[in-house]
């Protein structure tokens, strides 16, 4: 039996009392893109932090090719919501994606420029890291990750604050690395649009799971309703 | 025009200066990109505990502040990781209870001690050769470790969780890079005192910041800079007969005004 490449199991975790998330189980193979969704305090930004092994849960095992978490480091890249820095730091986009070292002899400045052409930032290399945008942020991580050869892309809300055509870039973006090099990816994202577009599997959150599976079974009008409220259909996406 | 080399006392301080300009300059770029220009501050006041110990107890000043610092950076990296406190309560307290027990354990010295007025207020002619050969020492060992893991230190400063999903351990550079600046700031104590040191960790990066774009170029001006304040301070102090830190710190703060105006005016 293959066995599946992230494995999560009887997750639990609170922060003072209060339950984050409760009992969560759930797996997928290598290749999968998994969509985790849910209102705003349904847990879904702890669920990847305890993925990541930034925090540790109350309760449960996370398994990477069936090993634990901290195995798989070097592995994984990871796009937060919002790259916490100071934008007057003066350090170039070059600078930023060789901070880890890789394989490749001495960062040669021609995998960096292929990695940011892959991305749609050719020439970008010597730009302060401050003057990108918040798109060309996310696309520039998306990079890193392409040049660090990583298996496991983590991306929270990868599309919040930026405008519609970027956010369209970012999304076929992951969805052309995952094809084409089979890299997973877990996506947080509160758009049922993303969902309908990219997952191969959706992980509904709300403290608990709600659903699990590929998005045509798992996303019903009672899913939705658990998730959002009564008024959840109003926000459903419409398929073209 | 250049009587001063004429004088062992000078010749000394500028080794001295020029050594602790490298060493906070580069020490600096570090600690201001992870914004926490207050740490130098902290740990210069806190260091009174271990020039008073010293004092009390006839150790050696300079490595013995230098100990304590240390012992109290890790204190203050403790407190900010396993307790509820931010990093800049962490370092007030230590900052406040380090001072306050130095000025109690110096309350059971009797009589006046000069050594003392020269770690407050820094005094380029209490500088001795021992002084010289540790203020070298700690720099030159600072500067190669610090060039060594250049990358990770920069990694685990930027970028932590990055660092962290890398494989390395951004702990263990933060933690290193809180030990390296308690001595970075115990060495330059001599020259500019415990009151005014931390100035030289963060003035010449805010103002190399102004004017670079990339690290490395970030790192190498503000230690050129570095290097121009303190030598020109050292120097001015000289021929106006006025105290060095305070002229020094003054350079340097001018420096800045003059630069900031600069680069708005150009823009």
């Amino acid at each position: 039996m293959e066995i599946p490449y992230l494995q999560v199991n009887n997750l639990n975790y609170s922060i003072s009392g209060q339950t984050i998330l409760h009992d969560i189980s759930f797996k997928i193979e290598k290749g999968d893109i998994l969509v985790i969704i849910g209102p705003n305090g349904s847990g879904k930004t702890t669920l990847l932090k305890l993925i990541l092994g930034v925090i540790k849960p109350d309760k449960g095992t996370i398994l990477i090719n069936n090993r634990n978490v901290k195995t798989a480091l070097g592995k994984i890249a990871y796009v937060p919501q919002k790259f916490d820095f100071d934008r007057n730091t003066p350090i170039t986009v070059k600078e930023f994606i060789a901070l880890e070292k890789c394989g490749k002899r001495e960062h040669g400045l021609r995998y960096i420029s292929d990695a940011l052409a892959q991305v749609g930032m050719t020439g970008k290399e010597n730009k302060k890291l401050g003057v990108l945008s918040g798109g060309e942020f996310q696309r520039l991580m998306i990079a890193r990750a392409l040049l660090h050869e990583k298996e496991l892309l983590i991306f929270d809300e990868p599309a919040a604050g930026i405008d519609l055509q970027g956010e369209a870039t970012i999304y076929s973006l992951i969805s052309q690395i995952n094809q084409k090099k089979g890299t997973t990816c877990l996506i947080v994202s509160h758009e049922l649009s993303v969902v309908s577009r990219f997952a191969k599997q959706v992980l509904c959150l709300n403290k608990s799971l709600v659903c699990f599976g590929p998005p045509q079974v798992a996303i019903t009008p009672e899913v939705l309703k658990n998730l959002y409220g009564s008024e959840a259909g109003l926000y459903h996406h419409h398929k073209h | 025009m250049l009587e001063f080399l004429n004088y062992p006392f000078m010749i000394r301080a500028i080794a001295a200066g020029s050594a602790v300009a490298l060493v906070l300059g580069y020490l600096g770029t570090f600690i201001v990109t992870r914004r926490l220009s207050f740490i130098g501050d902290g740990l210069a006041h806190a260091s009174l505990l271990g020039v008073a110990l010293a004092i009390l107890l006839g150790f050696a000043p300079l490595p013995t502040a230098m100990l304590t610092a240390v012992v109290l950076a890790i204190l203050i990296y403790y407190l900010e990781r396993r307790t509820n406190l931010s990093g800049d309560m962490a370092i007030a307290i230590i900052f406040t209870s380090g001072m306050a027990l130095g000025l109690i354990l110096l309350h059971f010295y009797s009589g006046y001690q000069p050594e003392l007025m020269s770690y407050l207020f820094g005094n380029i002619l209490a500088i001795s050769r021992w002084d010289l050969i540790s203020i070298i020492s700690a720099s030159v060992i600072i500067i190669t470790f610090l060039t060594i893991f250049f990358r990770r230190f920069l990694f685990a400063t930027f970028d932590p969780v990055g660092a962290y999903l890398a494989g390395k351990k951004p702990w263990l550079y933060d933690l290193l890079l809180y030990i390296m600046t308690a001595v970075a700031i115990i060495a330059g104590i001599k020259l500019v005192g415990i009151i005014l040191v931390s100035a030289l960790l963060v003035i010449p990066s805010a103002i190399s910041r102004l004017y670079t774009k990339s690290f490395v170029n970030f790192i190498l001006l503000t230690i050129l800079l570095s290097f121009l304040i303190i030598n020109s301070g050292l120097i001015l102090s000289y021929y106006l007969d006025l105290p060095s830190g305070a002229t020094i710190v003054l350079t340097g703060s001018i420096l800045f005004m003059f630069l900031s105006i600069t680069k708005k005016l150009i823009k």
